[in-house]
C-alpha cells in the first residue's frame, strides 16, 4: 500500500495510505487533507488539486499534459515546473512515499 | 475557473488594453449597409471596442468613420451636417472630410493652414457584403479585406441582423462555442419541442440525434485560424454524429447546419466592456435564400431576434424579464420559457452580469472548448503584446470556413472524417446531416 505525504503551509505532514490505481487528488479527498478540493472530480476541467511535487519525485511523476497545463495556465496564480494537478498523478508503488504541497487558491 | 487578473485581461477591450490591441488587428462589422442607406443621408453614432465614434457617407459616396466629437468644443457630429466632401458641425461651422481632415475652419483668417493640423482620428470603414467593416488598428499592419463566406456570396443566398447584448463580449462568444447548452436550452431537453418548433431548424435529422443523447462529449482540435470544436453523439449503431463548430480569432463562430437549411454564424463585436453586439448571419452556399426563410428571419426566428423599431434592442429584454412565459416553461413548450433562440442566450448571457466573475464557476468536461479558447486568446494577446507577434485569424486562409454537421463510423476522427468539408467552396453545398 505506497504512501503519500501531503505538505501543509506550517510544515505539518499529512501521511496517506493510498491504493495503487488511485490518484493524488482522490485520496487526499477521501482522507480529508487541506487544501485539495477536486472540484470537477477528475475530470480535468477546474485546477482545484493544484500541487506542487516535492523532489526527488518530479522526475518519476512527469510533466502536465497538454489541457492539465491550460488548467494550470489559467487557474491558479503559482503555476511553476513542480506543478501537477493532482487528479492528473496516479499513485503506484513505483512512487511511494510521494511528497506533494497542495497550492490552493484563495477563491476555491 | 479563470484567474481574475486573466479575466480582465480577456475582457477588457478599450484603447490601450492588451485585448483591446489584439481586436484592433482584425476588420470588425460595425454597421449593416442599410444603417447608411443613401449618398448623402444621415451620419450614424458607432461604438465600438469603447471607442466613440460617427460614420458618414458623403453625397459622393464615399464612407468614414472618425472620432464622434468635434476638435473644436467636443460637440457630437451626430448633429453634423452632412455636405459635399464631408461634414460640418452646426456649432460653429467646422467642417472636416471622410478622414476626418478638418478642411474648413471659417472663423479663421488663414483658414487652411490652421486646418492643417486639425484632424479627428479616423479609420477605415468599407463595404464587403451587407456590411461596412472598420479597422481601427495601426495603418501598418491592416490586414487584408474579410473574405468570410457569408458576406461573400451573392447577396441573395445571405442575410445579416444584429442585436445589442448586455453583456460583455466573452460570455456571448462562449456560449458561442458551448455548443452542450443546445441541447437543453434550445432543444427542449428531453421533453420539449425544442428547435423542432423553428422554421429555420426544423426537419433536420441532426435534431433527433441531439435530442437522442443528452450526454455529448467534446473534442477540441486546434486549427490555423482558431479551434474546431467537435461535439459528439451517438448515432446509428456503429456511427457518432458529429456537429463541429469553428471558432476563428478573435470573435467569429459558426454553429452547425442542420439539413439544408441556411447556415449560421455570429460576430461578438465589443462595443464597451460592459455591452457587445451580436451579429447573426444565415447563407446558404449554393442557393438563394427563400421568400419564406427571409421572411422568417426579418421575423426574429432561428439565430435572428425581434427588435424594437427602430432600434437594435430586442422586444424582449432585461427590463421586462425577456417575456418569459412560465405556463409555457411548466408544460415544457418552451423548455426556458423565453421565446426564440438568440432570446433564450442573450437572457441568460446577461443575467450572469455585465462582467461574470469566472473565478467563481465550476467547469465541466463539456467546458472544453471554452478552455481551449480561453487559453489560446490569452496567448494571442501576450504574444503581441510581448513580442509583437502577429494574431491569426485575419487572413483569408483562415476566414474561408465552413461548420460540418456529419454522421462518421465511430472508429474515424473527425477531422479526418470531414476533410475538405471544412473549407468555403464556391459551388459546393456544406456538409450536413
Amino acid at each position: 500500500m505506497p504512501k503519500v505525504v501531503y505538505l501543509a503551509n506550517d510544515g505539518d505532514e499529512r501521511v496517506v495510505d493510498a491504493t495503487s490505481g488511485e490518484n493524488v487528488m482522490s485520496a487526499a479527498v477521501r482522507s480529508g487533507v487541506p487544501g485539495i478540493v477536486g472540484e470537477c472530480g477528475g475530470q480535468l476541467s477546474c485546477a482545484t488539486c493544484h500541487v506542487w511535487v516535492q523532489d526527488p519525485f518530479r522526475e518519476q511523476v512527469g510533466g502536465p499534459g497538454d489541457m492539465e497545463a491550460d488548467l494550470l495556465d489559467l487557474g491558479v496564480s503559482d503555476y511553476t515546473e513542480a506543478s501537477r494537478l493532482g487528479c492528473q498523478i496516479t499513485i503506484t508503488d513505483e512512487i511511494d512515499g510521494l511528497v506533494v504541497e497542495p497550492r490552493p487558491e484563495a477563491w476555491h | 475557473m479563470l484567474r481574475p487578473d486573466i479575466n480582465d485581461l480577456l475582457t477588457q477591450t478599450g484603447p490601450g488594453t492588451p485585448m483591446g490591441d489584439l481586436f484592433r488587428r482584425y476588420w470588425q462589422p460595425v454597421l449593416h449597409t442599410d444603417e447608411l442607406p443613401s449618398d448623402g443621408c444621415p451620419p450614424v453614432r458607432v461604438k465600438i471596442l469603447s471607442e466613440r465614434l460617427i460614420a458618414v457617407r458623403t453625397p459622393e459616396g464615399e464612407y468614414g468613420l472618425m472620432d464622434e466629437f468635434c476638435a473644436h468644443r467636443g460637440v457630437s457630429m451626430f448633429f453634423g451636417r452632412v455636405e459635399n466632401g464631408g461634414i460640418r458641425c452646426p456649432y460653429h461651422g467646422w467642417k472636416y472630410n471622410a478622414d476626418g481632415q478638418a478642411v474648413e475652419v471659417p472663423s479663421e483668417l488663414n483658414n487652411s493652414e490652421f486646418c492643417k493640423n486639425v484632424k479627428l482620428r479616423s479609420y477605415p470603414l468599407v463595404k464587403v457584403g451587407d456590411i461596412l467593416w472598420a479597422y481601427l488598428g495601426d495603418p501598418d499592419k491592416r490586414p487584408p479585406l474579410p473574405t468570410w463566406e457569408f458576406a461573400t456570396v451573392p447577396s441573395g443566398q445571405t442575410f445579416t441582423s444584429k442585436r445589442l447584448q448586455e453583456s460583455n463580449w466573452l460570455q456571448a462568444l462562449e456560449g458561442g462555442i458551448d455548443s452542450s447548452h443546445v441541447t437543453w436550452l434550445h432543444g427542449g431537453g428531453p421533453t420539449g419541442a425544442g428547435l423542432e418548433a423553428d422554421p429555420l431548424f426544423a426537419g433536420s435529422k441532426g435534431n433527433q440525434y441531439n435530442k437522442g443523447d443528452l450526454k455529448p462529449f467534446f473534442e477540441v482540435v486546434e486549427n490555423d485560424g482558431g479551434l474546431l470544436i467537435g461535439a459528439r453523439r451517438n448515432a446509428e449503431e456503429g456511427h457518432y454524429y458529429w456537429r463541429v463548430t469553428p471558432w476563428v480569432l478573435p470573435n467569429f463562430t459558426m454553429v452547425p447546419p442542420r439539413g439544408d437549411h441556411p447556415v449560421h454564424g455570429h460576430f461578438w463585436v465589443p462595443i464597451d466592456d460592459e455591452n457587445c453586439w451580436a451579429w447573426s448571419f444565415d447563407y446558404h452556399p449554393t442557393r438563394d435564400l427563400t421568400e419564406a426563410e427571409v421572411s422568417a428571419m426579418e421575423d426574429g426566428a432561428g439565430v435572428h431576434s425581434k427588435n424594437i423599431p427602430g432600434t437594435y434592442r430586442p422586444v424582449a429584454n432585461k427590463d421586462n424579464d425577456y417575456l418569459i412565459d412560465r405556463e409555457k416553461q411548466k408544460t415544457g413548450e418552451l423548455f426556458s420559457g423565453v421565446e426564440g433562440i438568440a432570446i433564450q442566450d442573450s437572457s441568460l448571457q446577461e443575467s450572469m452580469g455585465p462582467i461574470v466573475d469566472r473565478t467563481k464557476e465550476r467547469l465541466v468536461a463539456t467546458d472544453a472548448g471554452i478552455i481551449k479558447a480561453r487559453q489560446k486568446l490569452r496567448r494571442a494577446v501576450e504574444a503581441l503584446r510581448d513580442h509583437g507577434t502577429e494574431p491569426v485569424g485575419n487572413i483569408p486562409e483562415h476566414q474561408r470556413i465552413r461548420s460540418v454537421a456529419i454522421v462518421l463510423p465511430a472508429d474515424q476522427p473527425f477531422v479526418e472524417g470531414i476533410g475538405d468539408g471544412f473549407q468555403a467552396r464556391e459551388g459546393v453545398r456544406q456538409t450536413t446531416v
